[in-house]
């Protein structure tokens, strides 16, 4: 007893530094370092330009007025069909500050926040096709899980022949889409874009193109896919509210959030 | 107690240069942590960057005891996940590095400079980095194979660019802690 007491007057100090330094740690993990987050984002403000680089040159422009008049088309068709569909959102456009904290992990730290209007599960886009999504806020930064890490999943389909699958994220600037039928019809250098089942995407959302096609893998055929964003120089992206997916959520609960599972393409 | 500060003698009791002590530490911690997300140019390779915090353990650890380094471990552990993800956690990695570096009986076997710290960041590096892809494996959300070939290369690369920035961070930190050990004394 008097050891432990002669102990603790000579240590108390010591245990008490300690303490206070892992509760200290500890918070800062609960609140996912929001304050690191934040003084990052003051730290390396200055630093940002302030206007989004100007990339439109001629060629450019033609093929958005061409696109425009076919979205229009497209539309006008849906209308006929009587197919509703509210008007896209308007996107946020936010610069890109800092890369993970961590190799395992593949995520961006973007200069806007809570603050902009940005929530968790929003859907970033940059140019070229589908990014990531929002993984968590802070009043001026948030933090974005991107297509490439391997906890990313989204449901993709060919476009040219509506085959489904499951994009993974590999860590590297190629992924993996998994199919779900075990013969489907794809070919190197098909298109890739989200597929309507995915209920966290919109639909039709770019993301890349067939680099290799693997038919013979078990338990499922894989094609690797070469992602149409860059995502190892990311600059600037577009931040954009996923209204579609969550008007379809309102609709019918019983759905999964996330992509679609196999069971659910077989019916 | 006299002490040099920006190049003027200043006076400091026992007690503020204790709470400055403390103050340094813990900045030059934050320091670390706002150093993870940056990628400069010359400090990354192949999207990875050096590994700050193990760097600061590993200064810390180098001249304490193994309870001192694993404590400072779980704390940078904490810190870290927070940066990234609870799950799976740097702490036991970090930790172990913090208990290692400070049984390592460096006096006896190496010499301090720049060669020896650089060596032992490097160990380190590939000690937590097995501590982060055991935990992946268990957690089981990709196949073995993949987190195979991750492990080889992050722990790889990042041992090469931690190692080569450890003194940047280790001869500051060692020569302010080394001062206020003299002071102490």
């Amino acid at each position: 007893m008097y050891t432990l007491r002669r102990w603790w007057g000579r240590h108390s100090l010591q245990v008490g530094l300690v303490a206070l330094a892992i509760g200290a740690a500890g918070w800062i993990r609960f609140t996912e370092a929001q304050i690191v987050f934040e003084a990052y984002q003051w730290i390396v403000r200055p630093f940002q330009g302030e206007q989004q680089p100007e990339l439109i040159d001629a060629k450019i422009r033609e093929l958005q007025l061409r696109l425009e008049e076919v979205e229009r088309q497209n539309q006008k068709l849906k209308e006929l069909l009587g197919y509703v569909e509210k008007q896209k959102p308007r996107g946020i456009v936010a610069p890109v500050v800092g890369r993970s904290s961590d190799q395992w992990w593949q995520h961006v730290t973007l200069g806007r926040g809570s603050k902009d209007g940005i929530r968790p599960d929003y859907i970033v886009t940059g140019p070229g096709g589908l990014v990531g999504r929002i993984l968590s806020v802070t009043p001026h930064s948030s933090k974005v899980l991107l297509i490439t890490d391997p906890a990313f999943r989204v449901g993709v389909a060919i476009a040219r022949t509506r085959h489904m699958g499951v994009l993974r994220g590999t860590s590297a600037e190629l992924v993996d889409m998994e199919f779900f039928d075990k013969l489907p019809n794809v070919r190197v250098g098909d298109t890739v874009s989200t597929s309507n089942l995915s209920q966290a995407f919109p639909p039709g959302l770019p993301v890349g193109k067939v680099f290799q096609v693997n038919l013979t893998k078990s338990p499922a055929p894989v094609a690797v896919v070469e992602l149409s964003a860059d995502i190892s120089s990311l600059e600037w992206v577009v931040v954009s509210p996923n209204q579609e997916a969550r008007a379809q959520n309102g609709a019918n609960t019983n759905t999964p959030p996330k992509a679609a599972t196999p069971r659910e393409e077989q019916q | 107690m006299k002490t040099f500060l920006w190049g003027r003698r200043v006076h400091l009791s026992p007690a503020a240069r204790k709470i400055l002590n403390g103050v340094v530490t813990v900045a030059s911690v934050f320091l670390c942590l706002l150093m993870l997300p940056v990628r400069l140019p010359g400090m990354e390779l192949l999207n990875i960057g050096p590994n700050w915090l193990l760097i600061w353990v590993v200064a810390w650890s180098i001249k304490r005891s193994p309870v001192a380094g694993c404590c400072a471990g779980v704390t940078l552990g904490l810190l870290q996940d927070g940066m990234t993800a609870a799950i799976p956690s740097h702490v036991l990695g970090l930790a172990a590095v913090g208990f290692l570096t400070g049984r390592i009986q460096k006096q006896k076997y190496l010499q301090e400079d720049f060669i020896s710290v650089a060596l032992i960041v490097f160990g380190m590096v590939l000690v937590s980095e097995t501590f982060m892809a055991l935990q992946f494996a268990l957690i089981g959300n990709s196949s073995i194979e993949a987190i195979w070939l991750q492990y080889q290369r992050i722990a790889l690369v990042s041992a090469i660019l931690s190692s080569l920035w450890a003194p940047v961070l280790y001869f500051p930190l060692n020569q302010w802690w080394q001062k206020m050990q003299a002071l102490h004394q």
